[in-house]
């Protein structure tokens, strides 16, 4: 054989290799771990062998298949947008009347995002305009006539609220499914308006509809650190060991940690003195992953039970960085909640007020002082602790943003919702992979006995390509969904395609008269053009739809992609090394098609 | 083994007139048909909420409609076989407000001094301003009240020039479903799938959709073009056309739901008659390499006839690998499997009697008109 036939052996022997070593954690998961515990990724990572692939590279199965939950979640920015409008009007009237410009009134049009500012002095009208533009940055002129100007919300400004919008939202929901422990929950933007979300294995969508959909709560409540509770409690009633719950006293005062939120609410459930209650702070870890949980561990707050304030009275929350280069937030409190918030701060200087949201602490900075007239500044840490200034901006947008989830509703409405019970996802496993199966059956058996020795090693080509589609789609961790099944099925019926082309030619050969290696070899040569512009066409249908396509279709497109690719490969290759060597390794005269 | 023992040299060309004004008339009768009927869309595109129930006892659809009719406009639909008693309850709305249930919520809110009242049906909200605080339990014992379920009433703040704003958020339509089939204490049906879809994504995927077919066309379109003469071009998108109006005619005829699987049908069956098209336009273009002085069309009978037995195999062995889902598959993969089959069929045909005619008629107008100029130039 010649060494192009060796290279290509080798090239092929490499290839089924590595198809192998990534099935690797697809079959662990599957006849390695117990039932119970096919959905966890970290106990497949224990099990591995530590030369096979990472566990994240599994052949997943589809919410259509195991059961679970597919929302998409619009986020209505027309509302918060229409409100801030509103308030901007309110705003640059007062802004007027306290710098003593000029005598003048703003009307807010909530419909068409603009305000429309009118001055009883026109002549004044110029400076006005040009003080609460350099002033109000997000609004723009559009027009003017007289003692009337009419402003609008710039467009930029617009589409970064829209952003910004959503990702509140996604804070608000992860954090909330994150209070769920449910595992493998993937949340994720979608668009530009939509967050999708994933739950594997839960049932009820008006309990998922619920939890998620609603606005946050948000509450301003006091911390009492000079209770010696934490460290009491560890003392007289030391947690076990498994639970991980450890004493620390990084923020200058002692409070429980543990990586586990179950664990930690468990042990300190009914251990609070009266009138105080035990809040959890997410720990967040430096990497934030793109769908999931990302709180590294816990720690404990005990709070007062009392909510003085909530978000119900915040108007605005902005982020920015202070002269000394420390990450700040600044909030504004509307009338009576300014009177609240001054009443609060004058009681308690000196005192750790905690920031609520969804009943968890966000943050828990000092006052430092009464703080009148409704605005306040909340200072974060400093550059001393070592963090970057981008981990510092980070942490200052991420608090401004989940003040305002609680202060600006964007609603968040449900664009859709795929349910799937588990016994119909068990049902349909079991009819998907029959399905399968009589389908392949059916093939290999009319491929033996139609082609003889060409038609059996077609099969093996087919059977190769069916385990490339699997490997593939473990590679890159896609789901297996039922249309992704039927995607399968229909790239079985083009890989053979592909086979029938090249037996036809061969056979065609043959019959003028040509050698039977020479019949091989123009069989080959003369099929591949025609086979690879006929894959590219159906591969052009298949990307088109993964594009468009979410969810099931997306697994479908996926399905449809890495199958022709591979049947590609194994219908050409493949077929063509064992049919060479046949022919022309054993010196045969004649070949059996 | 083999199913043509000897070389073929059936006329296929010669009966294209006769195929060319039976598909015609086929197409138009679809089509007609379309904007006549329209299709039974699924939720997927006409937003709403769907409903998989299973009871435990033996129920007909009759009884199921009766159970449901307190909702009004539901729709039950039986799926699977017999002894399953699962049925397809399908509704409009994705949520509990709907226009009478808004007008009531309306009315049992207005002692609280409505200032403002805004229903967005769409998305099951009612943004509304009141003079006084109010507690936002009794706003949502108020609506509930009026017979629409309440899911949350958010309170957002106060409002330019006075009064305070709320939000009332409806519950969902699946909710009132099972409430109403557990009228009277029964609990005999388990809820197998519900699909939401709200209206505004329902306009977006169907968009979506319509749009990817349209990119698949051009890109096929142009791909053609490129690799063969520019005359095969028309010919293989009128035929591909032709592919989505007879297995759009399936869904049409059979009144199986139109959602986002069948846009992922539609777009195989656009791939899998490409793939049959280019087979025979580059069996075409071999021929016509070797055999001088013959017209296209005797080329093209010649190509298809070599052809033959390729096709005829390939067709009958992806149906094989189809049979397996027709059998076992359930609801829409069974409809799948269907609609892939009428496409696979139709895509065959389409390459012999609409592909071909059309290139015939493209080159034969073009050397009329080199003929004219010649006969001018002369």
């Amino acid at each position: 054989m010649g060494r192009s036939w060796w290279t290509r052996f080798g090239i092929v022997v490499g290839v089924v290799l590595l198809t192998a070593w990534f099935l690797l954690p697809t079959y662990y998961t599957y006849f390695v771990l117990p039932k119970e515990q096919r959905s966890s990724e970290a106990e497949l990572q224990k099990v591995l062998p530590a030369w096979a692939p990472s566990a994240r590279h599994r052949l997943n199965l589809g919410l259509d298949l195991q059961g679970g939950i597919h929302m998409v979640m619009r986020v209505d920015t027309q509302t918060a947008l229409q409100k801030r409008t509103e308030r901007r009007a309110i705003q640059m009237e007062n802004y007027i009347r306290e710098n003593n410009l000029g005598e003048a009134e703003a009307v807010a049009d909530p419909e068409k995002l603009e305000v429309k500012l009118t001055v009883a002095d026109p002549a004044a009208l110029p400076a006005i305009e040009k003080d609460v533009l350099a002033t109000f940055q997000d609004f723009t002129r559009v027009s003017e006539s007289g003692s009337t100007v009419v402003l609008a919300l710039v467009d930029t400004r617009i589409q970064q609220f829209q952003e910004e919008a959503v990702d509140q939202a996604m804070i608000v929901i992860r954090r909330r499914i994150d209070k769920w422990g449910v595992a493998e929950v993937d949340v994720r933007k979608l668009g530009s308006d939509s967050i999708q979300i994933s739950l594997p294995g839960q049932q009820d969508p008006e309990q998922a509809k619920e939890l998620i959909g609603t606005t946050a709560q948000l509450e301003f409540r006091m911390v009492d650190d000079t209770n010696p509770w934490a460290a009491d409690t560890f003392r007289n009633l030391p947690p076990t060991s498994e639970s991980n719950i450890r004493l620390v006293n990084t923020e200058g005062f002692p409070q429980l940690e543990a990586p586990s939120r179950e664990a930690l609410l468990a042990y300190v459930a009914d251990k609070a003195p009266a009138d105080r209650e035990v809040l959890l702070e997410c720990v967040r870890t430096q990497t934030p992953t793109a769908g999931g949980n990302d709180c590294a561990s816990y720690r404990t707050y005990l709070v007062e039970r009392d909510v003085p304030l909530t978000g119900d009275s915040l108007v605005a929350a902005d982020w920015s960085m202070s002269q000394t280069g420390a990450p700040e937030v600044n909030i504004t409190f509307d009338p009576t909640g300014a009177l609240d918030f001054a009443n609060l701060t004058g009681r308690n200087v000196g005192r750790r007020m905690a920031i609520v949201l969804d009943d968890e602490v966000n943050s828990a900075p000092r006052i430092n002082e009464r703080i009148e007239g409704g605005s306040a500044r909340i200072t974060l840490g400093g550059a001393g602790g070592g963090r970057t200034y981008d981990e510092m901006a980070r942490e200052a947008q991420l608090l401004s943003l989940t003040l305002k989830a609680g202060a600006l509703p964007a609603p968040v409405t449900t664009g859709e919702i795929r349910q799937v019970g588990a016994s119909l996802g068990d049902e349909l496993i079991k009819k998907g992979a029959l399905a399968v199966l009589v389908g392949l059956g059916l093939v290999l058996l009319f491929m033996a006995l139609y082609y003889r020795v060409a038609g059996l090693v077609a099969n093996v080509a087919l059977v190769l390509n069916g385990f490339l589609l699997l490997a593939g789609l473990a590679f890159f961790n896609a789901a297996l969904t039922l249309p992704g099944i039927a995607g399968f099925v229909l790239t079985l019926g083009m890989a053979v395609d592909a086979n029938v082309l090249i037996n036809e030619r061969i056979r065609e050969e043959l019959d003028s008269g040509k050698s039977a290696r020479a019949a091989v070899d123009l069989g080959y040569d003369r099929a591949f053009w025609t086979i690879f512009d006929a894959n590219i066409t159906t591969l052009i249908a298949a990307v088109i739809l993964f594009f468009m396509g979410t969810g099931p279709i997306r697994g479908f497109a996926t399905s449809l992609i890495i199958g022709l690719t591979a049947s590609m490969f194994t219908a050409i290759v493949v077929t063509r090394l064992v049919i060479t060597y046949l022919v022309h390794g054993r010196n045969a005269q004649s070949v059996s098609i | 083994m083999r199913i043509l023992k000897n070389k073929t040299d059936f006329d296929f060309i010669g009966k294209r007139r006769i195929a060319v004004f039976i598909s015609s008339v086929l197409n138009l009768a679809v089509l007609i048909g379309i904007a006549v009927f329209g299709f039974n869309w699924g939720v997927d595109f006409a937003g709403g909420t769907l409903v998989e129930v299973k009871f435990n006892t033996p129920q007909t659809a009759e009884q199921v409609r009766e159970r449901v009719a307190a909702i009004g406009d539901a729709s039950v639909q039986s799926i699977g076989s017999e002894e399953e008693n699962s049925f397809l309850i399908r509704l409009g709305g994705m949520t509990q407000l709907t226009e009478e249930t808004r007008d009531l919520a309306k009315k049992s809110l207005e002692p609280f001094g409505l200032t403002s009242f805004i229903a967005q049906l769409d998305n099951g909200l009612i943004n509304l301003r009141t003079k006084e605080r109010v507690d936002p339990v009794r706003l949502r014992e108020a609506v509930q009240g009026s017979g629409t379920g309440v899911n949350e009433v958010r309170s957002l703040g106060e409002v330019q020039g006075g009064g305070f704003e709320y939000q009332v958020v409806a519950s969902g339509m699946a909710d009132r479903i099972v409430e109403v089939l557990s009228a009277n204490g029964q609990a005999d049906f388990q809820v197998q799938r519900v699909d939401y879809v709200g209206p505004q994504v329902g306009r977006q995927l169907r968009n979506k959709g319509i749009m990817a077919l349209v990119y698949a066309l051009i890109g096929i379109g142009v791909y053609v073009a490129f690799r063969f003469d520019f005359k095969f071009g028309p010919g293989a998108l009128v035929a591909l056309l032709h592919d989505l109006v007879m297995t759009a005619g399936y869904y049409l005829v059979t009144r199986r739901e139109f959602n986002l699987t069948s846009i992922a049908v539609l777009l195989t069956v656009v791939g899998y008659s490409t793939n049959d098209t280019i087979v025979i336009y580059d069996r075409i273009r071999e021929v016509s390499g070797k055999a001088h002085g013959k017209s296209l069309a005797e080329l093209i009978n010649t190509s298809i006839n070599e052809t033959l037995a390729r096709t005829l195999l390939t067709s009958f062995i992806t149906l094989l690998s189809l049979t397996g889902l027709l059998i076992f598959g359930v609801g829409e993969i069974f409809d799948f499997a269907a609609a892939m089959v009428v496409g696979l069929l139709v895509g065959v045909y389409s390459t012999v009697y609409v592909a071909s005619p059309m290139t015939i008629w493209i080159d034969q107008r073009r050397s009329r008109r080199g003929a004219a100029t010649e006969k001018l130039a002369a």
